[in-house]
């Protein structure tokens, strides 16, 4: 069976009931907020809806990641709003926001290094109260390097491969909406497309994904939509290759 | 000196000890790598534990046996109360202040027992209990019951971590705090656990010291240094580090006296622990360092 | 007559107020601007006593010594010595987080108590160093207890000021920049080992100015002089209570702290004395839970440090552990 395949059975708890397309999944509204007194973020606007994948670029320091931070409650959100699902949820503790279907993968330290890699898996299903191996069956096919490896501590791993460690262990809660934070940061050409291919087949597969990234061009090209943040603004929104064919964006933003 | 007097007179008294110090060092380095911090107070909730037990037996006329299950769920359950009036209250803190606090609940927990028991020297029982022979080892039956009891209770501890799913997430909480959280680990449970687990060590640390010694208001706080010791020397986070040191240090002090005069014992946890910490701060197994 | 009881009760009040003054700034420099955790002050504070109290002792026949030094060698003797016995914990320690240093404080000060009672030859064992002298001591009573208070009084001034000075200077903002944020410092290319080791070192140096106050104030030393947790108690919440980072806030804390106390000690000897025993105890109880109570509900203190300057070092590692999950 192709990791494609596997990806295609439903991944979300809600997929299979919301078929219809254009549900707002995640809706933040002139969110504010910092972690000291200084706002980071200006009043960040942005949209996910229903399997699709959208993608955050912009220049070092701009609040990326302090957005995805907000959204997971990590940090003081002064002002504005974080609908996920129809609930508002600013303010609420991590592991609530994990129950409420969003699952996260930092940029950094995303691992439990000291634990194998079946463990990874197992804590990232921790809510869970019932049986986890489909979750576990699932994971292991999109990921069939952790399988050979499952006893290995993910600390030993390689770059590539503690990626699909982190990513894993987000996805055994089955969550309507992933967070990805640079998951193909430092990664050689081969694994960053073996990512992306399976971001897209997770999109394909009912999940809703909201995806940093400092491969700008190679994610817009497959984003359904993208938003351009710079000092802690937006600053340009559309759909993938609206974007790209923007020339104002590809010179500030994408290196020409 | 002949082999045997050497096993008799040395060896074997460092074992009983370093299990002793070893109970107190898993405790230690559970607080340490999951928690966080250095726990001062922790002696002294292991003279509390000792003489918990000593209270029950004088009490209700039990055996020490009976006593110390009963301790251990006071001093689990005296954990938990510190956590949650003090500790935590502190959470959002950095660290040292909770370092802080744990010094003033050392002294407190102290007070309290010389308030309560007075200042004297007290033991379980009376009498003198010669040791017997196996082979030419010469030991006690107390002594056989504190190793076997220090590998039994680290052995439980060690598959409950390994096995379980609030073992895994307490292991979980000292590898990658935040990412624990974001697995949505609840932190006050996992504190809660800890300080549980905690409570259990400290009375049986305090408990196997009285049964094998004497009980003394300071008997907790002068095992401090060489439970910090150990648990360093293991490696901060690892339970098994925390054997392996513990029976280090006990063998090293009981056996330090045939180079060193015998009131210097006690700094030899010092030495140990400013060495390791000067050649290799992650311990034997690759502890944190923080 | 009672009057004059009443004077002297005071004035000696006075000088262990002045002593301890030493002991809390020698710790303000410590954890107040570098937020370095000592838990070992008695032992630094008995390394200066016996040290000044050996230099400047005369011959007995049982401990080192007859050097019969002026007074002021001594003092200095003690702070080399103390600081001397501060360098290498530090080095070994100070890389790491605090955590570290306040276990191994506690280890030295365990083995300095070891020290003093193992080696008689050069400490007098239980016996002591006796015979100190005493800087005006020749005076009728009253009045060399007076003129040794205006001579504690003076240093603890001299060392305040002193402490000020350095700490408004570039080396204490620098200081204060470490202990706030050592991310930030270390990027500016400071090296903080060495600056932190100084204070280290600089504090402990004062703590062992304050033993020598006490010894030559005694006229003797033994190991049942302090009782060493108890001491090193008090200081921490003097100096937690008045508001570390503040020098007036450390001598405040010293005099509200030590007024308790002493306060305390003088009720509790009224009970009869098999309540009295435990009554001691209880002392050192309620000392622990008003440490537990300011770091709740007041961890500035009574003299916060002024804002501005640096924020307290409650501060500094709360914005690092958010940053965490990054
Ligand atoms: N834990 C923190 N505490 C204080 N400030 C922070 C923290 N993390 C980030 N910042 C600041 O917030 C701003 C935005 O940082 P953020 O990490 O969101 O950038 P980013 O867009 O993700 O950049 P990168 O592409 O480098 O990951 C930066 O100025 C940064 O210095
Ligand atoms: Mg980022």
């Amino acid at each position: 069976m192709t990791s494609q395949a596997i990806a295609e059975q439903p991944m979300a708890n809600n997929s299979m009931q919301q078929k219809y397309s254009g549900k707002p999944i995640l809706t933040m509204a002139d969110v504010r907020g910092g972690y000291g007194d200084a706002d980071i973020l200006q009043g960040i606007n942005m949209q996910v809806t229903e399997q699709e994948i959208v993608v955050i670029v912009g220049p070092n320091g701009a609040g990326k990641s302090t957005a995805m931070k907000a959204i997971f409650g990590l940090l003081k959100v002064r002002g504005g709003s974080i609908v996920v699902n129809g609930t508002e949820i600013a303010g609420w503790k991590p592991n609530r926001i994990v129950q409420h279907g969003v699952c996260y993968v930092p940029q950094v330290n995303n691992i439990f290094r000291e634990m194998t890699i079946h463990e990874n898996l197992e804590m990232g299903a921790f809510l869970r109260k019932g049986d986890i191996y489909e979750s576990l069956e699932r994971v292991y096919t999109l990921f069939p390097d952790l399988k050979e490896r499952r006893n290995a501590l993910a600390g030993n791993l390689s770059g590539g491969q503690r990626q699909m460690v982190a990513m894993g262990r987000a996805l055994m809660l089955n969550p309507s909406l992933l967070l990805l934070d640079e998951p193909t940061a430092g990664l050689s050409p081969k694994y960053m497309e073996q990512i992306f291919e399976i971001t897209r087949n997770l999109r394909n597969a009912g999940l809703s994904i909201l995806l940093v990234e400092q491969h700008a061009k190679q994610a817009l090209a497959f984003a359904d939509k993208g938003y351009v943040l710079a000092a802690g603004n937006n600053r340009h929104e559309g759909t993938g290759q609206e974007l790209l064919a923007d020339r104002e964006v590809a010179e500030m933003f994408l290196g020409g | 000196m002949p082999f045997m007097e050497f096993v008799n007179f040395y060896l074997m008294p460092g074992i009983v000890l370093g299990s002793i110090y070893a109970l107190g060092a898993v405790g230690i380095t559970l607080v340490f790598g999951i928690l966080r911090f250095a726990h001062l107070a922790h002696g002294d909730l292991a003279t509390f534990g000792a003489f918990t037990a000593l209270g029950v037996v004088t009490i209700f006329g039990v055996s020490p046996w009976v006593a110390l299950p009963v301790a251990m769920v006071v001093c689990a359950s005296l954990a938990i109360g510190i956590d949650k009036l003090f500790y935590d209250y502190l959470s959002e803190r950095p660290k040292i202040i909770v370092v802080m606090s744990s010094l003033g609940i050392a002294l407190m927990l102290r007070a309290v027992v010389q308030v309560v028991w007075g200042v004297d020297t007290e033991t379980y029982t009376r009498g003198i209990v010669r040791p017997d022979d196996y082979w030419g080892i010469r030991i006690r039956d107390r002594e056989i019951y504190t190793i076997i009891a220090m590998f039994v209770i680290v052995g439980v501890l060690w598959a409950f971590l390994q096995k379980t799913r609030w073992g895994k997430a307490m292991r979980a909480m000292s590898d990658n705090p935040d990412l624990a959280l974001l697995s949505g680990v609840d932190n006050r449970k996992i504190t809660m656990l800890t300080w549980g687990i905690v409570g259990i060590l400290c009375a049986a640390s305090g408990f196997f010291l009285g049964i094998n010694t004497e009980l003394k208001p300071l008997m907790g706080w002068t095992m401090l240094l060489p439970m910090f010791a150990a648990a360093i020397l293991g490696g901060v986070g690892r339970a098994e580090g925390a054997v392996i040191g513990g029976l280090i240090v006990g063998i090293v002090e009981e056996t330090s006296v045939l180079f060193i005069p015998g009131e210097y014992k006690a700094a030899l946890a010092f030495a140990i622990l400013l060495l390791i910490l000067l050649v290799r701060p992650t311990g034997l197994l690759k502890g944190k360092v923080l | 007559m009672e009057l004059i009881g009443l004077l002297n009760y005071v004035v000696y009040m006075a000088i262990f107020i002045g002593i301890y003054c030493l002991l809390a700034l020698g710790l303000n420099i410590q954890w107040g601007f570098s937020g370095l955790f000592n838990a070992g002050i008695a032992g630094f504070f008995a390394v200066g006593a016996y040290t000044s109290a050996l230099l400047t002792a005369p011959e007995s026949g049982v401990h080192l010594g007859g050097f019969q030094l002026p007074v002021v060698v001594g003092w200095i003797g003690a702070m080399i010595a103390a600081g001397a016995i501060a360098w290498p914990i530090g080095k070994v320690c100070l890389r790491f987080r605090s955590d570290y240093l306040a276990i191994a404080t506690i280890g030295v000060a365990e083995i300095i108590r070891l020290v003093v009672k193992s080696e008689g030859w050069m400490t007098g064992g239980a016996r002591g160093v006796n015979k100190i002298p005493r800087p005006f001591g020749d005076l009728s009573y009253l009045y060399s207890q007076l003129a040794y208070l205006a001579l504690v009084l003076a240093i603890v001034l001299v060392v305040y000021w002193a402490i000020e000075r350095q700490i408004s200077a570039p080396w204490g903002r620098m200081m204060r920049g470490i202990r706030d944020n050592e991310d930030a410092a270390t990027a500016m290319g400071k090296d903080i080992k060495a600056r932190r080791l100084e204070a280290f070192i600089f504090g402990a140096a004062v703590m062992g100015f304050g033993g020598a106050l006490f010894a030559h104030f005694n006229r003797s030393i033994t190991p049942e002089a302090i009782d060493p947790m108890i001491a090193t108690f008090l200081v921490w919440i003097m100096l937690i209570l008045g508001g570390s980072g503040n020098n007036r806030g450390a001598l405040l804390g010293v005099a509200v702290v030590w007024i308790i106390w002493s306060a305390s000690e003088f009720v509790t000897d009224q009970f009869p004395t098999e309540f009295a025993i435990k009554a001691k105890y209880m002392r050192v109880f309620i000392i622990g839970l008003l440490l537990q109570l300011v770091l709740r509900f007041r961890p500035e203190g009574i003299l916060p440090e002024p804002q501005g300057t640096a924020s307290s070092p409650e501060v500094k590692t709360t914005q690092k552990q958010e940053g965490a999950a990054e």
